[in-house]
């Protein structure tokens, strides 16, 4: 099957892209004889159309696929629609999360994976929820403009792996009672080993 | 001072009723990770993880190689289990790929999968045994994994890391009478772990250490984000296998272990009542598998996705739900790679159950949250 | 040549071999001929047929076949004998040393294993022995901040008090190291001791596991000993003595465990308890404090702990068949041995054949009677000690607190009830010291 998804968005107000239907966004790259329109997931979309509903344009639906549903967020409303997450959808956990180093974008993405035990219905679901931090040249781990919002008070479950991206992308989560090393050792000097100018030796 | 000199050490003030203890990397109750416990008396007043002893930084050497070899790069978090370990990546890749994997190959796959779950739940209890005292609960299963480690042999060539899973199928199709030897084996294996009701779990020196040790509740393993054997132990019923079922699995009849009681002896039992589900579905599957046909697709040197995706794939493996999430921009190789561990998830809540139990309970509860330090640390 | 030993100098060979054969003769003469004779001014020479017996003498006579059996009994009369070889010191290693291999045999073949194997001709026998000669070559490593006379001494006392309480079990009639009247009494005052012994150990050692070790073990051997001593108690009601020669002698019908089940059991589960063995390897707990308080101990003084823990085994063992199983007691299923034909000699024509000195030997000192006592004794305790193995391949450990509730609670109250019912069996006039009434 074919799967369409936008990269993800450069900047996070989406106005120049059609409002998500069941109309897949044209590919900026790709030059396609036609466009086959491909039908969207009920129940997946289902979902999407939700947070769409509450939020209206601070979040954008980077694709609706089997079981996954993308939401980009900034990082000023991604507290608010968390909680609309777990309380208004179902949600109860997060899996995991990821930093994603994007130096051409000067961003730090980071990707939350949610997902849902106590609802039966919602036992295959996942929504991706993604965010970008500022990045800079020469990172100060804790102390530069490298900054989230922690969710920990929202999904208790995602304070180590925060403190993960905390010592491997540098980003610093406000809120977070223990941003601390985790998996590094405790005199690592150098540049936090996830980003892209840290090169592995040899390579 | 000692923080100009070294960044991320503190100096912190001894109680001088709390003791520190160390219990550390080099340790024979500890596996490769350190638990800094602070003791009052017997009782454990906190406790701090520190993982990160055998982290290798796969994920950022996974972004220099290319799809086909970063399969025994992978590999290497949980040795034993190696096939599970990839089976979410390689799902993810062929999503990226655009593949479809024929029909026998996904039988090969599910089978491997299901034996390299018993082998790895046959060493996590023989390492329990060893936690508790009991010599005998070691080397007995340590001794019936070799059964299966057999057969993972005649499968793939290699007892450990078998590098068997391919996106496109499986590298090699099985060897011609695997299908007999296969079942002996198995059902002798199945004989032989009904047997250990009798040494390790109706012993009462167990059930009394055990019992009622490390109490996760159904609310509390939902809310830690807790996965696999620890979540089914306290009461939800959660199996990816039936949830969301990938390759063969939709076909075959799973029934999925669910205890109530959420302490240590419940933890340490589900994963043996799964051993025994896992012969069922390896029996089911040697018999539905269709008897011939190609077990790989093809693929061109440097396959390559088109255009920028992001997959997240998920496989139960014999710890919990392990995920891998793969960002690929077109290259051959992935921009980014992260392996979601269950062994990392569970870890959170180590220092939350630990937290006014006994020091002498504290070896039962951390093995039997499932923990294993090397995937953890990845 | 070159290969083996590339620096090989025929001159220098002969020269070490000289050098060697110098200092043996030196030390031979200038140390050993006066250290034997200050012994022999010590020792007792014994007198037999009238002539005091004096090393020249007994060189002679040894050379001499009808003297040779004469000069052994007199020389098994004596007590360095029995303190050393027959019901003491030699006897209790002998057994020990079994007890090691049949231990580690049996623990493999219950988990599905073969254990020593290659060691020795015949399926790793020699395996101790190799062990043994391994633990002397090491080098024993002493911690820089450790006490150094106790730590040296700890495991020299252990394997002396261990040996103290092998002198206190009687083997056969007659046949024990120290025959005490209030032997029990004395068994009570040695088993007290060593948790004395294993705390000094731990805490000379001056290391946090050893510190935590040596207390646990403390925790275990106190809380146990006063079970163990009440469950005692009622066999010495029963026979009236403390005496365990007596003790013994008074079981020839019936062994006491047919009356006193009870006690017999929190006796055993005592005696796992004071030995440390499995489900009570608390104060060796090893995945979660190394090696407990035998951390520190390295080469030979590990191995001498593990000497005293093997004869405190066999102390116990042997202690638990005296006291409820009997003793020596049990039917004759050695044949009589042929006293007349011996005395008297097998004739066959003109030509009679006799081994001097063997009828005294036979008559006196290794009677009928000892040999079938000795051999109902190392049955019995060959048959406790593989009860006392078992558990080691079937139960976890136990927990502190676990241990520490049976103790102080469930043991001693069993144990009481086994007073009560010895007391009921005396006053009901069903038995009483010496026997059934």
């Amino acid at each position: 099957m074919s799967t369409d998804s936008d990269k993800p968005a450069t900047d996070v107000k989406s106005e120049e892209k059609p409002a998500p239907a069941a109309k897949p966004a044209p590919k900026p790259v790709a030059k396609k004889p036609e466009e086959i329109p491909v039908e969207l997931p009920a129940f997946e979309k289902g979902i999407s159309d939700k947070i769409v509903e509450k939020f209206g344009d601070k979040v954008e639906v980077a694709f609706v696929k089997e079981d996954r549903v993308r939401i980009n967020v900034s990082r000023e409303n991604v507290l608010d629609v968390a909680e609309f997450i777990r309380d208004g959808l179902n949600f109860d956990h997060v899996e995991s999360v990821t930093g994603v180093d994007f130096p051409q974008d000067k961003e730090i993405e980071v990707v939350y994976h949610i997902g849902s035990y106590s609802d039966s219905t919602l036992a295959r679901q996942i929504i991706v929820l993604a965010t970008r931090a500022q990045r800079e040249e020469n990172p100060i781990p804790g102390n530069d403009s490298t900054k989230l919002p922690t969710l920990r008070n929202i999904f208790y479950s995602v304070e180590f792996h925060e403190r993960e991206i905390f010592e491997m992308l540098g980003v610093y989560f406000d809120g977070h009672p223990d941003n601390r090393r985790l998996l590094l050792p405790e005199d690592w000097a150098d540049l936090p080993p996830l980003r892209k100018d840290f090169v592995l030796k040899g390579r | 001072m000692m923080n100009e000199i070294m960044p991320g050490l503190a100096l912190q003030k001894v109680d001088e009723r709390i003791m520190t203890l160390n219990v550390g990397p080099q340790h024979p109750g500890s596996g490769h990770m350190r638990l800094v416990v602070q003791i009052d008396g017997d009782y454990i007043v906190a406790c701090d993880p520190d993982p990160g002893y055998v982290h290798r930084g796969e994920e950022k050497m996974a972004e220099y190689r290319n799809y086909i070899l970063n399969i025994p790069h992978l590999e290497r978090p949980v040795i034993h289990d190696s096939c599970n370990v990839l089976y979410p990546y390689v799902l993810g890749v062929e999503e990226i790929l655009g593949i479809e994997v024929p029909e026998r190959a996904k039988y090969v796959r599910v089978i491997a999968s299901e034996l390299n779950r018993c082998i790895y739940i046959m060493y996590w209890l023989a390492i329990y045994g060893i936690f508790l005292g009991h010599s005998t609960m070691f080397m007995w299963p340590a001794g019936d994994r070799e059964l299966l480690i057999d057969l993972m042999e005649k499968m793939t060539g290699a007892r450990v890391t078998h590098a068997h899973f391919v996106p496109g199928g499986v590298r090699n199709d099985l060897p011609p009478n695997f299908e007999d030897v296969c079942l002996r084996h198995v059902n002798y294996f199945e004989k032989r772990i009904k047997e250990y009701s009798a040494v390790f779990y109706d012993n009462p020196i167990l059930i009394a250490r055990t019992r009622d040790t490390g109490v996760l509740s159904r609310q509390d393993a939902i809310r830690l984000g807790t996965t696999g054997s620890v979540l089914r132990a306290s009461g939800v019923d959660y199996d990816l296998r039936k949830k969301e079922p990938y390759d063969a699995y939709d076909e075959l009849d799973i029934h999925t272990n669910v205890m109530k009681e959420g302490d240590s002896y419940a933890r340490s039992r589900i994963p043996w009542l799964d051993m025994m589900e896992s012969c069922n579905i390896i029996r089911q599957a040697l018999q539905k598998m269709p008897k011939s046909g190609s077990v790989r697709v093809k693929l061109k040197p440097n396959p390559k996705g088109k255009g920028d995706q992001t997959v997240y794939k998920r496989v139960e493996s014999g710890r919990g739900s392990l995920g891998c999430y793969v960002v690929s921009n077109g290259k051959p190789e992935p921009y980014r790679l992260k392996l979601s561990v269950p062994s990392f998830r569970n870890l959170i809540a180590l220092p939350y159950l630990l937290k006014g139990e006994k020091l002498g309970n504290m070896p039962s509860v951390y093995w039997s949250l499932n923990y294993w330090p090397v995937e953890a640390d990845r | 040549m070159s290969v083996i030993a590339p620096k090989f100098k025929l001159s220098e060979f002969i020269k070490s071999l000289l050098d060697n054969i110098f200092w043996i003769i030196l030390i031979l003469n200038l140390i050993g001929l006066p250290l034997v004779f200050m012994i022999l001014f010590a020792i007792e020479m014994p007198v037999i047929h009238g002539e005091l017996l004096t090393p020249f003498l007994a060189l002679s006579w040894i050379a001499d076949p009808s003297r040779t059996l004469p000069i052994i009994q007199s020389f098994m009369e004596t007590d360095m004998f029995k303190v050393m070889a027959f019901p003491g010191f030699g006897f209790a290693a002998l057994l020990a040393a079994g007890t090691i291999f049949v231990e580690r045999k049996m623990m493999a073949k219950i988990q599905l294993r073969v254990g020593p194997f290659y060691c020795g001709k015949f399926e790793g026998i020699l395996q101790l022995m190799g062990d043994g000669l391994k633990l002397i070559s090491k080098e024993i490593i002493i911690p820089a901040k450790a006490d150094k006379p106790i730590f040296w001494a700890a495991p020299v006392i252990f394997v002396a008090t261990a040996a103290a309480f092998v002198a206190l079990i009687p083997v056969a009639p007659g046949w024990v190291v120290a025959d005490v009247d209030l032997g029990l009494l004395g068994v009570f005052a040695v088993i007290g001791f060593f948790p004395i012994i294993t705390i000094l150990s731990a805490w000379s050692a001056n290391s946090k596991y050893p510190f935590i070790g040596g207390i646990r073990a403390l925790f275990q051997m106190v809380s146990f000993e006063i079970p163990l001593i009440l469950s005692l108690l009622g066999v010495v009601i029963l026979t009236g003595s403390l005496n365990l020669s007596e003790i013994a002698a008074s079981q020839s019908n019936f062994p006491w465990i047919i009356f006193l089940p009870v006690g017999a059991i929190v006796f055993f589960i005592t005696m796992l308890a004071e030995l440390e063995r499995i489900p009570f390897d608390l104060p060796e707990a090893e995945s979660e404090i190394v090696a407990g308080w035998l951390t520190e101990l390295s080469g030979m003084m590990y191995g001498l702990v593990q000497l005293g823990t093997y004869l405190k085994l066999y102390a116990f063992a042997g202690l638990f068949v005296v006291l409820f199983l009997g003793g020596w007691n049990g039917p004759t299923i050695v044949p009589p041995l042929p006293i007349e034909l011996i005395e008297h000699g097998i004739e066959m024509g003109p030509i009679t054949l006799k081994i001097a000195g063997l009828a005294p030997l036979l008559t006196e000192l290794i009677t009928h009677e000892m040999i079938n006592g000795t051999l109902w004794f190392v049955l019995k305790t060959v048959g406790v000690i593989f009860f006392i193995i078992l558990p080691r391949g079937v139960f976890p450990r136990i927990r502190v607190d676990m241990l520490l509730n049976l103790g102080w609670g469930k043991l001693i109250g069993l144990a009481f009830v086994n007073i009560f019912i010895a007391l009921g069996l005396l006053y009901a006039g069903v038995l009483g010291p010496g026997g059934l009434q």
